[in-house]
C-alpha cells in the first residue's frame, strides 16, 4: 500500500472521529436545552411532552438564586484573578529556571486537582476556623484559588514549554533587556495557554459545589449551592435553566470579544497560525 | 543555568498560596487520619488517641477491588480524550479558516461552563437505562443495566469533560510547532502519517503530557460523575470517601482514604512527568 | 485565649459587614417591628416554604432562612469547625443528625416547661441524651418503606419475597450507606429472622439482591432515588418519605406502609436548638409556635410530613401515615435507634466489602 493511500486512510479515520466526538459533545447541550424548557415539575424521560418558561421564571422570581448568582461571579472574578496572576508567575519561573527537585515541584503544584474536593474543602474548613477565619467569602475566596490555581500553572506552563528558546535568545541576541524579550516574545506566544487557563479556572469556580458546600456560611453562598439547596427529594430543572443561561451568557462574551477584539488575537496567535 | 535563578522569587506567591490552602489544611487531615473515631460521633474528639485502624481497615480486597477501579476507569477515558482531543486540535489549528476556528474555540470554551451536574443527567437520560437509545442497545444485545455498559457509562462521561479540555490545552502547543518540518519529511519522501509520528507528536509531548494530567486527575478525583452515571454500583474512591464525609461523619476513615489516593495518584504524576520530559526534553 | 478572642473579633467585624451591607438593600422592609432575629437551617423545597408560612405567623422573630446543601450531615463540619461558637439558632434534622449532635453535646435540652406544646408530642419519639434529658423538638414524622409505581412495575409488590422477582431485574432503587439510616437493609433482616442487634441475615439476603441482578441504582443522594423513579429507570424502591412523596407527585406510587410482612419504619423530622446562642428563648418560643396544632396541621399539608401533635389534622395525602394503635404493632417496626445509630458506620463499611463488589 502507498503511503499516500494510507495518509488518507488515516485523514479519513481521523475526520470520522472529529465527527463521531463534536456529535457526542453536543448531546448534551442539545439535552439540557430540552430540560431548562421542560415543562414537567421531575426529571421524566426524553422527549417532554410538554415545553414551558417555568424554570427560567422560577429562577428570576427566586431572590436566593440571585443571590448566589452575584456571589458567583463576584467569587469567580476574585478568586481567578488571583489564581492567573500567580499562575503565570509560577509557570514563567519554573519554565525559567532549573533546580533539583523541579518536575517533583510541578507535580505537586497539580496535587489539589488529585484530592477530591470535598476533602479540600473538608481540610480548608478546619484549617482556616483554627485560624480564626470564618467569614464565608474569605474562606470561599482561599478555597477557589487553590482549586483553580493548578490549571493557571499547567496551561501555562504547557504553552511556554512549546515556545522554541531559540525565539527569545535571538531577541536577546538583538539587544533585547530580559524583560522586553518576555513582553515581545514569550508572553505573547504564551497567550492561548494563559487564556485557557483562565477559561478553565473560571468554569471551576463557577460549577464549584464539593469545595463550597464545606465553605458557604449563613449568609454567603455561590449559585450553584443555592441550586443543590433547593431540591430536597425533588430534582429541580431550575439547574438546566441556570446552565443555559450561563453558557448563553458566555456565547454573548465571545461574539462581543470576537467582535471587538478578534478572539484569535485574545486566545493568541501561536509560532506558526 | 545562572540565569534561571533571579526568576525563583516569582515563584513565592504561589508557594504561599500552596502552604496556606493547601498542605497544612491537608497536614490537618493527616493528623485526623490517626485519630481514633468513636460510632455516633461527628469527627473525632480533640483528645482522641493516635490509632493506625483507619488505615489497617482498608487493607481488603474490596477496597483494591475499589481502587483498581478507579484507576482503570480514569486511565483509559484520559487516553481516549487524548486520542480524540489530538486530531481534533490538530484540525482546528490547521485546517480551519479565521473565522471558523474562532467558532470552534467558541463552542468549546462554552462547553466547559456547562455545569457537571446538568451535563452528567443530561448523559444519562440520553444514554442511561431510561433513554431513547434503550431499543438501539437491546437490539445489540447489550443490556444497559450491565455492569459493563455502566462502566462505559462513567467513562463517557469524564470523556465529555476531558475532551474539551484537552483540546484547549493542545491548541496551545499545536500553534508552536512548526508545520514546516513536517512539510520538509514529506518532500523528503516520508509518508505524512510517519512524518507526524516522527516529528508533530514528539514535539507536543509536553502539551499532551499536561492534557493527560489534567484529565487523568480530573477522573480520579471526579464525584457527580460516577455517582450519577455509575448508578451507586460502579464506586470511585472519592464516593467512598463521600460517604464518610456525610451523615455518618467518619471524617478519620475519609481522611486516611483521601491519604492514599493522594499518595498514589501523585507519585503516578510524578513518575509519568519525569519519563516525559527526561524522553522528550528538547 | 487570644485565638478565641481574635476569632470573635473577625466574626463581629464580618457580621457588621454583613449586616452593613444587608441592611442597605433589604433593611427597610421590616426596619418598623422589632423583631429578634435568629439563624435556622432547614431543609429546601416544600419544608422551607411551610416554615416560612409560620413564620409569617407570628411576629417576634423573624428568621434567616439557611437550606442544608443536600443531606442533612452537609451541616455538621461546618458547626464542628467553629465550635463553640455556632452561627445557626436551631437546625432541622432528624434522628439520623441529632444523634450525633447529641454526643458532642451542642443541643440545650428542652423540656415542657420551655416548650409548652411538647405536651401534645408523644415523649416516646423524643430524643434523649445518656442521662435523659430531651435534646430535641420533633415537629412530624415521615415514613421509610417500600413503594412502586403501578404504571411501570411489572410487578405488584406484596412482600419482601416479590424484590427477588426476576421480571424486576434492573427495576428496584435500593438506598446506599448513607441513605434512611440504613432502615431498609434492617427490614431485610427481619425478614430473614434477624433485627438491628442481628444483620447477618440481613446482609445475606442483601447479597442475594444484590446478586439477583434486579437493582437498577443504589440511591446514594436525596435526589438520586425520585430522579431514577421519575425517569423510569426503576419501578420498585425502598426509600424515606421526602423522596417518596416527590415520585408521588406526578405518579400513581402505591406505598406499601400498611402491608403485612414489609415492615414500616418511622423517622422524625424536628428542631435541635444550638448552645452558645444569644437568643435561646426567643428561638425556644418560636419551636413552640411551630409545633402548635395549628402550625402542626399547616406544616403536614405543605411539607408532606405528619403531624405529631395529637391535636393537630393529618391531611388526607398523608393517610398512609396514620395509624391505629393496632396498625401501628402490625406493620410499623420501632428500631432501637442507640444500635441502628451507632451501627451506621460499622454497616456502611460492611456493605462496601461485602454488597457493593457484587452490584
Amino acid at each position: 500500500m502507498s503511503g499516500r493511500g494510507l495518509d488518507n486512510g488515516f485523514r479519513l479515520l481521523g475526520l470520522l472521529m472529529i465527527g463521531v466526538i463534536v456529535c457526542f459533545l453536543l448531546t448534551p447541550i442539545a439535552v439540557t436545552v430540552t430540560m431548562a424548557f421542560d415543562a414537567r415539575a421531575y426529571l421524566g424521560p426524553l422527549p417532554p411532552p410538554a415545553l414551558s418558561f417555568r424554570w427560567f421564571e422560577q429562577f428570576f422570581s427566586d431572590d436566593y438564586f440571585l443571590r448566589g448568582l452575584s456571589t458567583s461571579i463576584q467569587l469567580a472574578v476574585a478568586s481567578v484573578s488571583v489564581s492567573l496572576c500567580v499562575g503565570v508567575a509560577t509557570a514563567f519561573a519554573l519554565d525559567r529556571a532549573s533546580f533539583l527537585g523541579k518536575e517533583a515541584l510541578i507535580s505537586l503544584f497539580l496535587s489539589p486537582l488529585i484530592v477530591p474536593p470535598v476533602v479540600t474543602g473538608f481540610a480548608l474548613l478546619l484549617f482556616l476556623s483554627h485560624m480564626g477565619l470564618v467569614y464565608g467569602f474569605a474562606r470561599l475566596f482561599c478555597g477557589h484559588i487553590i482549586i483553580t490555581v493548578p490549571y493557571t500553572i499547567r496551561a501555562t506552563l504547557a504553552s511556554v514549554a512549546g515556545i522554541d528558546r531559540s525565539l527569545t535568545e535571538a531577541a536577546l541576541i538583538l539587544g533585547a533587556t530580559d524583560r522586553r524579550a518576555f513582553w515581545d516574545v514569550t508572553f505573547p506566544l504564551a497567550r492561548t495557554g494563559i487564556v485557557s487557563g483562565a477559561i478553565f479556572a473560571f468554569a471551576v469556580s463557577m460549577d464549584d459545589v464539593a469545595v463550597s458546600i464545606m465553605l458557604t456560611d449563613a449568609k454567603t453562598y455561590t449559585l450553584p449551592i443555592a441550586l443543590i439547596s433547593s431540591m430536597r427529594a425533588n430534582f429541580d430543572l431550575s439547574i438546566a435553566a441556570a446552565s443555559v443561561m450561563l453558557m448563553l451568557v458566555t456565547l454573548a462574551l465571545i461574539l462581543i470579544l470576537d467582535k471587538f477584539v478578534g478572539l484569535n488575537r485574545v486566545i493568541g496567535q501561536g509560532v506558526f497560525r | 543555568m545562572k540565569r534561571g535563578r533571579d526568576s525563583l522569587p516569582l515563584l513565592l506567591p504561589a508557594v504561599a498560596v500552596f502552604l496556606g490552602f493547601f498542605f497544612l489544611p491537608l497536614g490537618g487531615l493527616f493528623v485526623e487520619s490517626f485519630r481514633l473515631y468513636l460510632p455516633g460521633r461527628i469527627g473525632s474528639a480533640a483528645e482522641a488517641p493516635l490509632t493506625l485502624a483507619n488505615y489497617a481497615e482498608l487493607l481488603t480486597p474490596a477496597f483494591a477491588q475499589f481502587f483498581f477501579e478507579t484507576m482503570r476507569i480514569s486511565l483509559l477515558a484520559s487516553l481516549a480524550g487524548l486520542v480524540f482531543a489530538f486530531p481534533l486540535a490538530y484540525w482546528i489549528t490547521r485546517s480551519l479558516s479565521a473565522r471558523w476556528r474562532a467558532i470552534a474555540v467558541g463552542f468549546f470554551v462554552t462547553l466547559m461552563f456547562l455545569s457537571v451536574l446538568v451535563r452528567t443527567y443530561a448523559l444519562e437520560l440520553t444514554f442511561g437505562a431510561a433513554g431513547p437509545l434503550r431499543p438501539i442497545l437491546l437490539s445489540l444485545g447489550i443490556s444497559p443495566n450491565g455492569r459493563g455498559y455502566i462502566e462505559i457509562l462513567v467513562g463517557a462521561g469524564l470523556l465529555h469533560y476531558i475532551v474539551p479540555m484537552a483540546t484547549l490545552t493542545l491548541l496551545g502547543t499545536i500553534q508552536n510547532v512548526d508545520p514546516r518540518l513536517v512539510d520538509a519529511a514529506q518532500a523528503l519522501g516520508a509518508p505524512g502519517w510517519k512524518a507526524h509520528l516522527t516529528i508533530t507528536l514528539p514535539l507536543c509531548m509536553r502539551g499532551l503530557l499536561a492534557a493527560f494530567l489534567f484529565a487523568f486527575t480530573f477522573s480520579i478525583s471526579a464525584f457527580v460523575i460516577p455517582m450519577i452515571l455509575g448508578k451507586g454500583r460502579v464506586l470511585f474512591i472519592s464516593n467512598l470517601i463521600y460517604n464518610r464525609f456525610s451523615e455518618i461523619a467518619d471524617y478519620p476513615s475519609g481522611a486516611a482514604i483521601s491519604i492514599v489516593l493522594f499518595v498514589v495518584a501523585l507519585a503516578i504524576v510524578y513518575v509519568m512527568s519525569r519519563q516525559v520530559n527526561k524522553r522528550w526534553n528538547s | 485565649m487570644t485565638k478565641l478572642t481574635r476569632r470573635q473579633a473577625l466574626k463581629t467585624a464580618a457580621a457588621t459587614a454583613a449586616v452593613t451591607i444587608f441592611g442597605g438593600t433589604f433593611g427597610s422592609i421590616r426596619s418598623a417591628t422589632a423583631a429578634t432575629e435568629i439563624t435556622a437551617v432547614e431543609w429546601g423545597g416544600d419544608v422551607v416554604n411551610a416554615m416560612k408560612q409560620i413564620e409569617a405567623k407570628q411576629d417576634k422573630v423573624k428568621v434567616n432562612w439557611v437550606l442544608h446543601q443536600g443531606g442533612s450531615g452537609a451541616i455538621l463540619p461546618k458547626i464542628k469547625a467553629t465550635w463553640p461558637n455556632a452561627e445557626y439558632d436551631y437546625v432541622a434534622g432528624w434522628e439520623g443528625s441529632f444523634n450525633g449532635m447529641v454526643k458532642e453535646d451542642w443541643l440545650v435540652p428542652v423540656t415542657v416547661e420551655s416548650v409548652p406544646n411538647l405536651a401534645d408530642i408523644p415523649q416516646k419519639i423524643i430524643v434523649k441524651n445518656a442521662k435523659g434529658d430531651w435534646e430535641a423538638v420533633p415537629r412530624a414524622v415521615g415514613g421509610i418503606y417500600a413503594a412502586y409505581r403501578k404504571d411501570i412495575s411489572p410487578v405488584e409488590v406484596k412482600s419482601i419475597e416479590d424484590f427477588f422477582d426476576p421480571r424486576l431485574k434492573g427495576k428496584i432503587c435500593w438506598p446506599g450507606p448513607t441513605q434512611a439510616m440504613m432502615l431498609p437493609l434492617v427490614a431485610l433482616a427481619l425478614h430473614a429472622g434477624g433485627n438491628e442487634n442481628n444483620m447477618d441475615p440481613g446482609f445475606a439476603l442483601m447479597k442475594k439482591l444484590a446478586q439477583s441482578g434486579n437493582i437498577g441504582r443504589i440511591g446514594v443522594t436525596d435526589t438520586d432515588f425520585s430522579t431514577s423513579l421519575t425517569s423510569g429507570e426503576t419501578a420498585v424502591g425502598f426509600y424515606s418519605e421526602p423522596q417518596l412523596t416527590a415520585v408521588a407527585k406526578s405518579f400513581p406510587l402505591v406505598r406499601l406502609t400498611k402491608q403485612e410482612g414489609v415492615p414500616t419504619f418511622l423517622y422524625q423530622s424536628g428542631f435541635a436548638v444550638m448552645k452558645n446562642r444569644p437568643n435561646v428563648q426567643a428561638t425556644l418560643a418560636f419551636i413552640n409556635h411551630c409545633i402548635s396544632p395549628e402550625m402542626s396541621s399547616l406544616y403536614a399539608e405543605v411539607a408532606g410530613e405528619a403531624p405529631l401533635n395529637v391535636k393537630a389534622k393529618t391531611p388526607d395525602n398523608l393517610k398512609h401515615l396514620a395509624f391505629t394503635p393496632e396498625e401501628m404493632d402490625k406493620y410499623v417496626y420501632v428500631p432501637d435507634f442507640n444500635v441502628v445509630l451507632s451501627q451506621q458506620d460499622a454497616w456502611s463499611k460492611r456493605w462496601e466489602n461485602e454488597i457493593a463488589p457484587l452490584l
